[in-house]
């Protein structure tokens, strides 16, 4: 947009002034250099951070400065505004390169115009052309400056951000965690309660209840590693798969110890549910479906699932294996 | 009889907790208080003989209440109620001035045996192991082992203060400053993904 008034400038020094013998010409030009380069620049935003785009743009001012046939141009101004985009595009070191690269164009330019010997004697006229070299430099890094201090702000945010969308995942985690423990606590204190007062089968079925809940409250269970991000509708059946496996290791095989391993290869996930208790029955308990359904879910997601004892023979491990087309996984946030 | 106030924020908790000791003759909960907030109202209006508190609740933990209850109204009997408790626990609760320490996942007939013993004056605590005691002797300061001794042994506060020379106001501070300095962290499960 600062080139709408560098335009102006340039446009009001050469009707005032009268540079050239053709000025309506190179109005005409400054015109329709701008308008264009607008249009094509809001039009296509991608083109403000093409170096291509940039290079048109500088050869374009320089050519007018050059054509304009003084160093000492009407299109100083505009020029200098050709160097806003690539100064706050670039990274601090290149945009000062591209500053420096733009000084010495410009110098050609002053040199093919008119830095004859006459120029050289004047002091003041070389004062000038010094100051016309020094100020794309100036720009350059002032601007280049400003867009590294923004950059870095913007990144320090973003930290911040996720910093307090982390602490609130583990106040949820741990509100969940938490909840569910008292749960347990409550059920097997009234049960516990029970126990002694009643006799028959349901004394049974209390004793069962109990070592039940024992075990899952008293289960030490560890989980480590990570799969990453999956697609929503994987998870969830994955969660489901492993949910079961876990409930499987405390309600049937009475597990104190249960290892959940998860790691990432890849496109390749694997989830580890190990336990060391007492094993896969040698048939299949009648009404059972936890198994079944968690076959189903894997064949569903187009996972790999095995049940079988565990590594030493003791207890059961659960692993699932899948592979998905998201490729690597994401950072974990 | 027993006249006993529940504190704890979980809601099945303290259905539970009454649930089981209605059915005991002897034990009266009177009342529930599920926050700091309406704990004090609850206290004042029950003046009840054992308070089973929870010790993680949001905003003072357990050990901190404790304190605070044992200094507004000194008659009743606290018992530290947590999930968990365990022999790490025991220090702290013991300078907080807890009567009982009693786990959650214990079944209902202990938490009876406990509240009826600390109604009687008794102290319900894990006995303390030579590795707990060296383990806080490394968190404190030189001169708060005289006080954590002391403690330890059930002297009184005045006694603690004439013996130190200190305002038992002082000796009172400095108890807060080791409880802070020797609570448990609660383990906080790592959120995933």
């Amino acid at each position: 947009m600062t080139r709408l008034p560098a335009a102006g400038v340039a446009v009001l020094l050469l009707v005032v002034d009268g540079v050239t013998t053709h000025d309506i010409v190179l109005i005409i030009a400054v015109i329709a250099f701008t308008a264009a380069s607008l249009i094509a620049l809001t039009s296509v935003p991608r083109l403000q951070l093409s170096p291509v785009a940039w290079l048109v743009e500088s050869l374009s001012v320089l050519a007018l400065v050059a054509a304009s046939g003084d160093w000492r141009s009407p299109f100083y101004v505009l020029m200098l505004t050709a160097l806003i985009l690539p100064a706050t595009g670039l990274p601090f070191r290149r945009a000062l390169g591209c500053g420096a690269a733009f000084t010495l164009a410009y110098l050609g330019v002053a040199v093919y115009t008119e830095l004859d010997a006459n120029t050289l004697e004047s002091t003041t006229r070389l004062e000038t052309i010094a100051t016309h070299l020094m100020v794309p430099l100036v720009v350059v890094l002032a601007l280049a400056y400003a867009a590294d201090v923004l950059e870095r702000l913007r990144g320090e945010r973003l930290r911040s951000e996720r910093l307090a969308v982390e602490s609130e995942r583990q106040r949820i985690a741990w509100e969940l965690h938490d909840s569910a423990k008292q749960r347990v606590h409550a059920a097997h204190l009234v049960l516990s309660a029970l126990q002694g007062q009643i006799t028959g089968p349901q004394a049974t079925l209390v004793d069962h209840a109990l070592a039940e809940l024992r075990s899952a409250s008293q289960a030490e269970i560890t989980v480590s590693g990570t799969v990453g991000e999956l697609p929503a509708h994987i998870a969830a059946h994955v969660y489901r798969i492993g949910a079961e496996a876990l409930t499987n290791a405390v309600r049937h095989g009475e597990a104190s110890r249960i290892d959940v391993v998860l790691s990432r290869n890849g496109s390749t996930a694997t989830i580890e549910v190990r336990d060391d208790g007492r094993g896969l029955p040698p048939i299949r308990r009648p009404g059972s479906n936890g198994l079944r359904s968690m076959r189903a879910r894997a064949e569903t997601i187009g996972a790999a699932l095995s049940i079988g004892p565990g590594g030493d023979g003791r207890g059961t491990t659960v692993q699932l294996t899948l592979t998905t087309d998201t490729g690597e996984p994401r950072p974990k946030s | 009889m027993i006249r006993i106030l529940i504190v704890d924020d979980h809601p099945a908790l303290r259905a539970g907790v009454t649930a089981v000791l209605r059915a005991e003759p002897d034990l009266v909960p009177l009342d529930t208080a599920t926050s700091v907030n309406d704990l004090w109202p609850a206290l004042h209006r029950t003046k009840p003989d054992v308070v089973v508190l929870d010790y993680h609740m949001p905003g003072d933990d357990g050990l901190v209440l404790c304190r605070r209850i044992k200094r507004e109204l000194p008659t009743p009997a606290v018992l530290l109620y947590s999930a968990y408790a365990d022999a790490s626990l025991t220090i702290p609760a013991l300078l907080a001035g807890v009567d009982g320490l009693v786990s959650k996942a214990a079944p209902a007939n202990e938490l009876y045996d406990a509240i009826r013993r600390v109604a009687r004056g008794e102290r319900v605590l894990p006995p303390i192991s030579r590795e707990l005691l060296d383990a806080a002797a490394i968190k404190l300061e030189p001169d708060e082992l005289p006080i954590l001794g002391m403690t330890l042994a059930h002297t009184p506060l005045t006694e603690i203060a004439d013996a130190l020379g200190l305002e038992p106001v002082e000796v009172s501070h400095r108890i807060d400053r080791m409880i802070k300095r020797l609570k448990i962290e609660i383990p906080v499960p790592r959120a995933t993904g």
